[in-house]
């Protein structure tokens, strides 16, 4: 997996392409999962920091999706007062984020930017562009690699000593959960968590914990 | 008065149609659609026909015409779009887009029902 720059210039020109092609897009960003940039076109805003703050709205997007049994991520849309900032998925390393006016059509953006988001992927899986830092959480190992999360697991995991889930699905005793230690990453953890039956109505049975954070999804898209 | 669903599923039963939408033209999204084919996916003539929209409007300040786009007809080899702008103060900024196969439609008769399902319709 070494590095091949060309493959930036590739990832540029995919970020100018779309900007020519959806009137009102301001700028645009592919960034690794963890909040580094790949590549930029972000026309006068700061990039890194965009970069940075997207992977900590992923984190949150990737668990609000999980808890409620959404399935793995594929778009996060924020509408501000004065224009858009869209997060898509691109592949399960990557994403992109792109900045609109307001009065940007956000019909054709989603068409485009998913698109986008496909060829991202493809020019960062195939290993092209170097893959900084942690992949988006792979299937079941949702919790170990992804610091957030591993308070969740723990209260799950309690799941069977708790007396057959009697313990409510909202929030648990912090005091309880607590003394729960996190899991180590990638540890068998998450099938031991399953036969718990408060599992099973939290996640849809464990569908969405093999989907969640798998925005390699995307491409089954289009 | 009707409601989204209702008044799609009466755009459907217009002579002809192959599909429907009612669309936000300030998002370009669809607030809801009908119908459509493998070749005719009505997300992406919701966002199209809002460009389409939106440069007519442009256009016409650009004229200094102070009117109201009442509807738009796009005729093609074998289909015709009928754009229809509403005009209730509450359902501004909001078309329904029908899309009519012109084998078998009569475009007058389509007009008029088109017509009198935007004035029904309550989003």
């Amino acid at each position: 997996m070494a590095p091949q720059p060309v493959a930036l210039d590739e990832l540029l020109d995919e970020l100018r392409q779309l900007r020519a092609r959806v009137p009102h897009l301001t700028g645009s960003l592919a960034a690794s999962a963890d909040g580094l940039v790949l590549a930029e076109d972000a026309g006068g805003v700061e990039a890194e920091g965009t970069a940075a703050l997207t992977a900590a709205a992923l984190g949150v997007a990737l668990r609000l999706a999980d808890v409620t049994g959404s399935g793995g991520f594929r778009e996060l849309v924020l509408r501000g007062e004065t224009g858009y900032v869209a997060t898509y998925a691109a592949g399960p390393t990557a994403v992109l984020t792109v900045l609109a006016e307001p009065r940007a059509n956000v019909g054709r953006l989603h068409l485009e930017a998913r698109r986008a988001g496909v060829r991202i992927a493809e020019l960062v899986h195939h290993g092209a562009v170097p893959a900084t830092g942690r992949p988006l959480p792979e299937p079941g190992r949702t919790a170990g690699t992804r610091s957030p999360l591993p308070r969740r697991r723990p209260d799950s995991a309690q799941g069977p000593d708790a007396a057959g889930g009697s313990v409510p699905v909202g929030g648990p005793d912090p005091s309880t959960a607590a003394p729960a230690p996190p899991p180590p990453p990638g540890s068998a953890t998450a099938p031991q968590a399953r036969p718990s039956a408060r599992t099973g109505v939290r996640r849809g049975g464990g569908a969405a914990e093999t989907t969640a954070g798998s925005p390699v999804d995307g491409p089954r898209e289009s | 008065m009707a409601n989204t669903e209702a008044s799609l599923k009466e755009a459907m039963t217009i002579d002809g149609a192959i599909g429907a939408a009612l669309v936000d033209y300030s998002s370009g999204m669809a607030l809801g659609t009908i119908g459509g084919t493998k070749d005719l996916d009505l997300d992406v003539a919701a966002a199209g026909n809002t460009d389409v929209v939106r440069a007519k409007v442009r256009t016409m300040e650009h004229l200094g015409l102070q009117e109201e786009i009442e509807d738009v007809l796009i005729t093609l080899g074998s289909q015709y779009h009928l754009i229809r702008l509403l005009t209730s103060a509450s359902d501004n900024g909001l078309f329904l887009y029908l899309a009519l196969d012109r084998g078998r439609a009569n475009l007058a008769m389509a007009r008029h029902q088109l017509k009198r399902i935007e004035n029904q319709l309550e989003v």
